[in-house]
């Protein structure tokens, strides 16, 4: 019954993918600017070719005609060619996307690292010292912009102490042959350690500096939801059979509260799938985020349609895992 | 009702009060972008104290652009780069009657017939001499309030030798040494680059291209024209050109370079829908061009429909690589640039466009082989990434320093701080064909407004050159005579006056 219902949600989201492409079609058509021209810029090309290309590309063509070009390419499976970088849509997403799920899974496992003791520490003693300090650099971290930030850590880390690199993925002149795209997963199968502790060094400070606005968020959620899971009765009842008060935290309270937290956590891991262009774009880091704001720029218009596209499906996946989750965590739940 | 009463005397007296002024002063709005932004208010304010009411509007690029092309805006700051050293790319075009970047909409007959005297004359004393009538033509028709031309600063560090910026942003690697090492890496401004073929449109990416290929002739860093597979030319005629390839250069696959890969490579240009059903938007870049003709194994024949200065005709195969015709008929578009293959000096090993591009020491070279045994390229769009990058050592070249960031680097003692000139003349144009910008003397006016050099030394640190036009210094037939208007704010009060402001 369950996986029924998760097959119908999954097959719900298709109309909702297709109905935001359309829906950025239209968007991006409203925006002036032309993709052959924006391309060309400057270049010594005569309008007469420029003709040729926009005839070439479909750009000539009435709107209608150019949106049931875009779903019967999208029917045989294709989402067609990058108007200016004249590669397949699917091969440049296919390039960047790995690079932002990597960096995605590291932001997470720093976030939750730093939120959930800190929340924890803060709600077992509210109004106490600690409980003070969590508040306030959670709210420091939230408020921080992560371009300065970032600079920062670079600045700290990289140019000063050179502890770490202040940029890229891993180290120019270590070649990984690509299997799945993921560099951390492809140096082990390579069996390249060196490869493996320079793609853990690169990804730490890009990783802090997204992590630390996702903790900040997380850590306040985990410490209301503790508070109020911690005066609940059956907390309560724990603590009089006489367990041990690591027992009543860790097994009663932290299960139950961890669910308000999964939900922020599903949410903010919908947002960081898409890229985040400020953060890529400082630590040179080749994902998503730039891809898709520069394509915005570049008026590109099947490569912003097949990334509305997949974050809209990146959004209906996270739900679905925060609803499946809740289910893990409160058996009474059911994915609705 | 008393208030209303007072409202309503208050209202009459502000409006006519704006009508009632003697001359109604001079107001537009000055479209700007956001890398401009700052400038443009210095600007307002400057414009304010000759009694001009200027505001500032600030737009993303693309879609100013389309609006300036459409004449919807009257004034805006825009910027223009030449690919050759000539006007034939930057005065030509933003000045000829209905040419491709004439986005000012300026017209005048006599300055279109210098121009058109200028882009086909073989001789070269009356291209110069028209080119010098036409800049004063335009100097005094204002249809800009001209502007500057900004170096390129780049830096390196002090273990490199035998690297130099040019004009062009391209990063000529074969001369360069490391100390110490034999790998070279090079911080690119980029956010990524399009695929590494040199039939599709000209753009940042020839800075790693002209590494990997070779042309028929090439660019020197500081611009200059230098043989690379052609050894000699000749005109033979007013618009026909012989070209002598050199014997024995072989491709990186082997494969020796041939008459036959010549003409195949500007075929592949010039044939509509050549590229993977897309033509090649390179092919104005050649001029007045009819067809490239194999004459032996070791000669090609250039015929232009009209004749073409022979300064001219090498400029433009500056932007033209030889590509290999076997490899690319063998492999197909997809394959060439998964994995593309040329005569340079380094040839491709692996790399994704939007990271990193790693090239090796082709030993082969015809020049004989490269110092460094590896370049690599790496995407670092945000330059403070780049500056703590080249400090930190993790790269030893990087481009695109802003003005404002150069005393951190020039505060360290391992990175040396490098210039070229520049080819981008950046002003504010006027639409002519709309009010108020129709009257010369309102444009001339602006002009005298605008003081230039606080704007040069504290927003761009002193890198960058007062223009009297859009004719740049390094170009040919630049009229060094001709001063750029002067900060006269009376002047341009004087002149507002005349057109009745």
């Amino acid at each position: 019954m369950r996986w029924l219902k998760i097959v119908h949600r999954v097959l719900l989201a298709v109309p909702v993918a297709l109905g935001v492409a359309v829906l950025a079609f239209f968007s991006l058509h409203l925006l002036p600017g032309d993709p052959v021209q924006i391309m060309l810029g400057e270049t010594n090309t005569s309008a007469a070719t420029i003709r040729a290309v926009q005839h070439e590309l479909h750009l000539d063509q009435p709107l209608h005609v150019q949106l049931a070009l875009f779903f019967a390419q999208l029917a045989h499976g294709d989402l067609g060619t990058s108007i200016v970088q004249q590669r397949p849509v699917a091969a440049l997403i296919a390039e960047a996307l790995p690079a932002t799920i990597e960096l995605t899974a590291a932001t997470i496992v720093i976030a939750v690292l730093i939120a959930v003791p800190m929340g924890l520490a803060s709600a077992l003693r509210p109004r106490s010292w600690i409980d003070r300090a969590v508040l306030s650099t959670s709210l420091l971290g939230a408020s921080m912009p992560a371009f300065w930030f970032g600079l920062l850590l670079i600045l700290f880390f990289a140019v000063n102490a050179r502890l770490l690199p202040t940029s890229g993925q891993i180290d120019p002149t270590i070649g990984v042959p690509p299997v799945t795209g993921l560099l951390l997963i492809d140096s082990l199968l390579a069996g390249n350690g060196a490869a493996v502790v320079s793609v853990l060094r690169h990804l730490l400070l890009p990783a802090l500096t997204l992590g630390v606005v996702f903790a900040a968020v997380l850590a306040r959620t985990v410490r209301s939801s503790m508070i109020d899971v911690l005066h609940r009765q059956y907390v309560t009842t724990a603590r009089a059979k006489g367990l041990p008060e690591t027992a009543v935290v860790i097994k009663h309270a932290l299960r139950n509260a961890l669910i308000p937290a999964i939900t922020v956590a599903g949410l903010q891991i919908g947002e960081l799938l898409g890229g985040n262009m400020i953060v890529e774009t400082v630590f040179a880091w080749p994902g998503l985020g730039r891809l898709v704001v520069n394509s915005i720029f570049a008026r590109d218009y099947l490569m912003v349609q097949a990334a509305v596209m997949l974050y809209a499906l990146t959004y209906v996946a996270a739900n679905l895992a925060v609803d499946v989750a809740y289910t893990v965590l409160d058996p009474r739940m059911d994915v609705t | 009702m008393h208030v209303i009463l007072i409202a309503a005397a208050l209202c009459v007296a502000l409006l006519g009060g704006t009508r009632g002024d003697a001359a109604k002063a001079l107001s537009f709005v000055l479209d700007t972008t956001a890398n401009r932004a700052t400038e443009a208010q210095a600007i307002v304010a400057q414009l304010g104290r000759a009694g001009i009411n200027a505001q500032v509007r600030v737009w993303q690029l693309s879609v100013l652009i389309a609006q300036v092309r459409a004449g919807q805006r009257a004034a805006y700051t825009t910027d223009w780069g030449s690919a050759y050293f000539d006007p034939y790319d930057l005065a030509v075009p933003k000045f000829v009657t209905n040419a491709r970047g004439n986005f000012s909409f300026y017209s005048n007959p006599a300055v279109d017939h210098d121009m058109a005297v200028a882009s086909s004359t073989p001789n070269e004393a009356q291209r110069k001499t028209a080119y010098y009538d036409a800049q004063r033509k335009i100097y005094s028709d204002a249809p800009w309030a001209f502007g500057y031309v900004l170096q390129n600063v780049e830096a390196q560090s002090s273990a490199v030798s035998g690297w130099a910026p040019a004009p062009d942003n391209s990063e000529t690697m074969y001369p360069a040494s490391v100390r110490g090492g034999d790998t070279i890496i090079v911080g690119m401004r980029n956010d990524s680059i399009a695929p590494l073929d040199p039939g599709t449109p000209p753009n940042d990416r020839e800075a790693v291209l002209r590494n990997i290929f070779d042309g028929l002739v090439g660019a020197a860093p500081d611009g200059k024209v230098v043989r690379q597979l052609a050894t000699s030319w000749r005109k033979v005629g007013p618009a026909v050109y012989d070209f002598t390839l050199r014997p024995g250069v072989k491709f990186q696959n082997g494969d020796p370079v041939t008459a036959d890969d010549v003409v195949f490579t500007f075929q592949r240009v010039l044939t509509p829908g050549a590229i993977s059903g897309v033509s090649s938007t390179r092919k104005d870049l050649l001029g007045p061009i009819l067809r490239v003709q194999k004459l032996d194994e070791s000669h090609v024949r250039f015929v232009y429909s009209a004749s073409f200065p022979e300064l001219l005709v090498l400029q433009s195969l500056v932007h033209f690589q030889i590509v290999p015709q076997k490899y690319v008929q063998q492999v197909g578009e997809a394959g060439f640039i998964a994995k593309p293959i040329g005569a340079g000096a380094f040839r491709f090993v692996r790399g994704a466009l939007n990271s990193e591009i790693v090239l090796e020491r082709y030993d082969g070279y015809w020049a004989g082989p490269a110092k460094l045994r590896q370049v690599i390229f790496r995407m670092m769009p945000e330059p403070s990434s780049r500056i703590a990058a080249l400090l930190s050592g993790e790269v030893q070249v990087i481009q695109e320093v802003p003005p404002d960031l150069v005393d951190r680097l020039k505060a360290s003692p391992n990175v040396q701080v490098k210039t070229a000139e520049g080819t981008r003349s950046y002003e504010i144009e006027f639409n002519v064909k709309a009010e108020p910008f129709t009257d010369p003397r309102v444009r001339q006016a602006v002009n005298y407004a605008i003081n230039w050099d606080p704007i040069l030394r504290d927003i761009y640190h002193g890198y960058g050159t007062r223009l009297a036009t859009a004719f740049l210094p390094s170009g040919f037939g630049y009229d060094a005579s001709l001063k750029p208007y002067p900060y006269d704010p009376a002047k341009a009060r004087e002149l507002l006056k005349q057109a009745g402001y």
